[in-house]
């Protein structure tokens, strides 16, 4: 225990406060959404956390520089985690995402594969400092996301594609990457992907999505398309919002959500359950606790010893801030529908490990600030 | 170290980060205070393709539970136009369509053809058009129930019920002002196909029941309410007058009894009438009431005690107000030297208006107001009148003579009614009632409206003096038409001049009225009967009064409120007490009977007593008869009872309780019956059946409808 002594006092306790409080936030909200059902999704949340903290507590342990050994086999597992999904994987909702392991329950690779993905290619970047200003030296870049990128693309789980596409832009920009090329690149690629559905609606263009995909797009644009699936989700959950007001209808009194009007209401869709019962306080409250979350995170990101615990601050803080703006702008209609869980919050062992190991990451760099420390 | 454009990227996500953030909290109040109420409202919004089931509307009864309103359940037919243009079968289904239910080909065709999820066909279909086109089992072509409102008793208080329109939605009268209780809530079917007719995998279904709405029993007797329309319909055929009104109040609770107007319409084709008929002319009109005001005139002279029934007074024909004079109504032959109460039975003017100007200004007006005048009765029907009366700060001497004898105010006849009722009821104004009680679907008792009073007006010795003297109106006076034999009446003729359009009196157009209430010395009920522009013998007396006799008298003997003169002495005899034998077989009962000493006479050919009379517990003389109606409960027909010597109620009870209606004609006990008895009907057939007054000429009249 002599190690967990040592950084007692080096730890970042506003992060760890503002996590701590959001955990609590969102038993209360689970309970609340299943407690008609069973009380086995708040047991099973509760099993989740603790694990998570064990996990997180042996990851403090080992310095994060350590890993810039292993990269280049934690990428190969990477690259054959996503592929095993298609072999040994399950079929939900749609989606070749997850895989069975017997006695546990179900598993998420794609979840893992985000901070995989941002521990390998920090170390990528590291060794490409100064290399970034022309389109030809991202290319390399490019590629080394894309691999993992299209193999997720192919469950297809177009929510976490995107997640991998703002943890490259948040890296690439703090590795020193030319910002008018980013910019470039990534604004002028979604104003073409943009125009390409328009072509598609105008003119038939082929395009790689279903109906089902392309309506949890446009559903953004006229909550009328779709009515009956992602229409429905959206139109249900702003009105569970909306009934809300200042201070919600209070735990249980939801009856959007109790009256299962609402869909995923544990999961995706977890916020809008959340504002309905705490109203704007509550909804407000989480939101200035993710504030304070991406805050610290940063923070973290500026006072690192090394360029690799930066960057992998900045990746980590990216994969939470889209989860945040994705999740939540879903709820209230600004974003596309793509069902991706909000971090802490949603009910789910995958998402739950995987956030509270990018906290460890994050708490990880921060005790190692100052070199002298072991 | 982490270089110093490093930090500042990182400072700039940070920025970022915060500007998204604030914009989900700022998107989020939007949501909440500024969306929230709409987006409520739209929750249920046909944006999700739902279709209502309508609730069905609770039923309306009367007072002894007989129903005035009902839904009766039809089919619709609609189509899911995509369905039948995928079938291909579409010139077929249009040929059978519009064959089947007599619609026109182009329309049919034009209906399939919309890009919609649901679209009506036709609503309310007869039940062997729905079995036709069923059996033809087209694609796409739907069946739905839906509730129609129907009123049984067709015309009977249509004016008191109303009427409600094709969803359902209550409209006008008792279902406009109880449509809250009546609608019920809808439930909702969320239909499985989107906009395009597509239908969406995995898609929600919900089903949520409609809850059926609540039922009204109103204070109103249909028995009462019969005998009034009957009578009004009567006088405005004899008189061919332009309107008329009779309102029967309960005095002690303030409950209405009956209500009824002319012109009628029927509720249940209320569109095809002229909307004038609509009109409640009993709440919503205000007229000048003439000579029947003077009984509130008394009876605040009697309450402030400026007059005393002895007092004398004098009559020249007329009587100098300030500059103006005012005439009676004989001033051809003044009636001389009068006490009050003569003053009172002759209606005589110069009486009234000294005892209005001995009130004052400041009195008069307190009871105006006491009485309720000038305000709102709070009838729970829509498009009640205040009335009009002269401004108190506008009102001078002649303002006040003209008043204390019934002009230059308008009331309404709800408010007039009131008033009387309340000098009947020692004093007391109540609130008119019409709903007793409001039940819910499964009969399970929700409210109950209890009996309202709204202030004491004049004292119990005042009301009790002025019955006294009022009585004396009916069996002295102008009021002799009304004479009930029996029964103490009290009550006040009425003759007013009709008031122009554009002001002024009409020279030939009155409006003949009666007010009065029974038994006077326990007064039960207020009447009162209305008569627009009457032709020919125009006087209230002679031409309400009857009316009021007929209505009054049929409505006491209905209510067995027991007559008060005895004509002849009963000596005493031997009394029995008549044992229950309802549901018991006829065989046994007819040996117990006999066995008691009654003789028995059996009406029907059934196995089982269904209705015995007198009714067990009577106590009957020895050697009387009792009759006994059987019936062969599996038969869809029943056996016409011999109904001679019933009275009205008896035959209404021996009547429905073997599943017949009656129309009754006259007053008293039954002569005359149509269809005979012994002769087998259909369960509902209507009876008619003449009822005399044992002292009454046996002449031929045709009434009713």
């Amino acid at each position: 225990m002599g190690f967990y002594k040592k950084i007692l006092n080096k730890l970042d306790y506003t992060l760890i406060g503002a996590v701590l409080l959001i955990l609590v936030m969102s038993l209360f909200i689970l309970n609340s959404a299943t407690a008609h059902l069973s009380t086995s999704y708040l047991k099973k949340q509760i099993m989740w956390i603790i694990i998570s903290i064990f996990v997180l507590l042996a990851f403090l342990r080992l310095d994060y520089s350590v890993i810039t050994k292993y990269t280049r086999y934690l990428y190969i597992l990477n690259i054959v985690l996503l592929t095993s999904v298609f072999f040994l994987g399950t079929e939900v909702k749609g989606a070749q995402s997850w895989i069975v392991i017997p006695g546990i329950g179900s598993i998420q690779p794609s979840e893992f594969s985000k901070l995989l993905l941002i521990v390998t290619f920090a170390h990528y970047l590291v060794h490409k400092q100064g290399e970034l200003t022309t389109f030809r030296d991202l290319i390399p870049s490019f590629i080394f996301v894309a691999i993992p990128l299209l193999l997720i693309l192919k469950q297809p789980d177009l929510g976490t594609a995107l997640v991998f596409i703002a943890i490259m832009v948040g890296m690439l920009f703090v590795a020193g990457a030319n910002p008018m090329l980013l910019l470039g690149i990534f604004g002028g690629g979604s104003l073409a992907a943009i125009g390409y559905v328009l072509g598609h609606l105008k003119f038939g263009w082929w395009i790689p999505l279903k109906t089902y995909q392309l309506n949890r797009i446009l559903v953004v644009f006229d909550s009328s398309i779709d009515p009956r699936g992602a229409g429905w989700n959206v139109w249900q959950s702003k009105i569970a919002i909306g009934s809300g007001g200042l201070f919600g209808k209070g735990l249980g009194g939801g009856t959007q959500s109790m009256g299962q009007f609402l869909p995923e209401q544990w999961t995706d869709f977890v916020f809008a359950v959340l504002a309905e019962e705490m109203g704007f306080i509550g909804a407000g409250l989480l939101l200035i606790f993710f504030f304070i979350l991406i805050y610290r995170g940063l923070k973290i990101a500026a006072v690192s010893r090394d360029l690799y615990g930066s960057l992998i601050a900045t990746g980590i803080v990216s994969m939470y801030l889209f989860h945040i703006i994705e999740n939540v702008g879903m709820a209230m209609g600004i974003m596309p529908v793509t069902g991706i869980p909000l971090p802490f919050v949603s009910y789910g062992g995958s998402s739950l490990l995987t956030n509270m190991i990018g906290l460890g990451l994050l708490l990880n760099i921060y005790i190692r600030r100052q070199k002298i420390i072991f | 170290m982490v270089s110093v454009t490093m930090k500042k990227r990182i400072s700039f996500i940070f920025l970022t980060s915060a500007l998204l953030l604030g914009l989900l909290v700022v998107r989020t109040a939007w949501i909440q205070f500024v969306m929230g109420k709409e987006l409520q409202a739209k929750a249920i919004d046909s944006r999700l393709r739902n279709i209502d089931v309508k609730a069905k509307r609770g039923i309306i009864y009367d007072r002894n539970g007989s129903p005035l309103a009902i839904s009766v359940s039809a089919d619709s037919v609609y189509a899911v136009p995509s369905q039948v243009r995928r079938s291909n079968r579409i010139d077929e289904i249009v040929n059978a369509l519009s064959q089947v239910l007599e619609l026109d080909k182009e329309e049919v065709r034009d209906k399939l053809n919309k890009k919609v999820a649901f679209q009506w066909i036709k609503r309310r279909v007869s039940d062997e058009k729905i079995k036709q086109l069923k059996e033809l089992d087209l694609p796409g072509i739907n069946f739905v129930e839906e509730n129609r409102r129907y009123y049984p008793k067709g015309k009977l208080a249509a004016h008191i019920l109303g009427f409600a329109g094709i969803d359902n939605q209550g409209l006008n009268g008792i279902e406009l002002t109880y449509d809250k209780e009546l609608r019920g809530v809808s439930g909702k079917i969320m239909i499985e196909y989107d906009a395009a007719g597509r239908e969406i995998p995995n898609a929600m279904h919900q089903y949520i029941p409609p809850v059926d709405g609540h039922s009204l029993y109103l204070t109103i007797d249909e028995t009462i309410q019969y005998i009034a329309e009957r009578e009004l319909d009567q006088v405005m055929k004899i008189k061919q007058a332009k309107r008329g009104t009779i309102i029967v109040l309960d005095i002690k609770t303030g409950d209405i009894l009956a209500l009824a107007n002319r012109p009628v319409f029927d509720p249940n084709n209320f569109a095809d009438y002229d909307q004038g008929t609509w009109r409640n002319i009993a709440i919503s009109d205000a007229y000048e009431p003439g000579s029947t005001f003077k009984t509130i005139t008394a009876a605040g002279a009697m309450e402030e005690n400026v007059v005393k029934p002895t007092d004398r007074f004098y009559d020249p024909g007329y009587i100098k107000v300030g500059k103006e004079t005012v005439k009676c109504w004989r001033s051809y032959r003044p009636h001389g030297s009068q006490s009050f109460v003569e003053g009172v039975q002759n209606s005589c003017n110069p009486v009234f208006v000294t005892v209005g100007l001995r009130q004052g200004k400041d009195r008069f007006y307190k009871y105006l107001e006491g009485f309720g005048f000038g305000q709102k009765t709070g009838i729970e029907l829509p498009g009640e009148a205040t009335g009009i009366l002269v401004p108190k700060s506008r009102a001078k001497d002649i303002d006040l003579a003209t008043m204390s004898i019934g002009q230059a105010n308008a009331v309404t006849p709800i408010q007039l009614i009131r008033a009387v009722a309340a000098i009947a009821n020692d004093g007391w104004l109540m609130k008119p009632q019409l709903v007793k009680e409001i039940r819910d679907y499964d009969g399970k008792l929700l409210k109950k409206i209890e009996p309202e009073p709204v202030r004491q007006v004049i004292s119990k010795n005042t009301s009790e003096e002025l019955r006294a003297i009022l009585e004396t109106v009916v069996s002295e006076g102008t009021g002799k038409n009304a004479y009930l034999e029996g029964y103490k009446v009290a009550g006040k003729t009425g003759t007013a001049q009709k008031i122009l359009p554009g002001g002024g009196y009409s020279s030939n157009e009155y409006i003949a009225s009666f007010i009065g209430f029974a038994p006077a010395d326990h007064p039960r009920i207020a009447a009162l009967v209305i008569v627009d522009s009457p032709q020919g013998v125009y006087y209230g007396g002679q031409v309400a009064a009857p009316v009021f006799k007929n209505v009054v008298l049929d409505t006491l003997r209905y209510l067995e409120v027991p007559p008060e003169i005895t004509g002849e002495a009963k000596f005493m005899e031997e009394k029995i007490i008549v044992p229950d034998v309802k549901n018991k077989k006829i065989n046994i009962v007819t040996k117990e009977l006999k066995s008691l000493g009654l003789k028995v006479q059996v009406e029907g050919q059934g196995d089982k007593v269904i209705i015995q009379l007198p009714p067990a517990g009577s106590q009957v003389i020895k050697g009387s008869t009792t009759i006994l109606y059987t019936q062969d409960e599996n038969s869809d027909q029943v056996v016409v009872p011999d109904l001679t010597g019933r009275t009205i109620k008896e035959a209404s009870i021996i009547l429905s309780e073997l599943g017949l209606e009656m129309a009754p004609q006259g007053s008293g006990l039954a002569v005359i019956q149509e269809p005979q008895p012994g002769s087998k009907v259909d369960k509902g057939t209507s009876v008619r059946v003449k009822f005399l007054s044992p002292n009454e000429e046996h002449h031929e009249e045709t009434i009713g409808p």
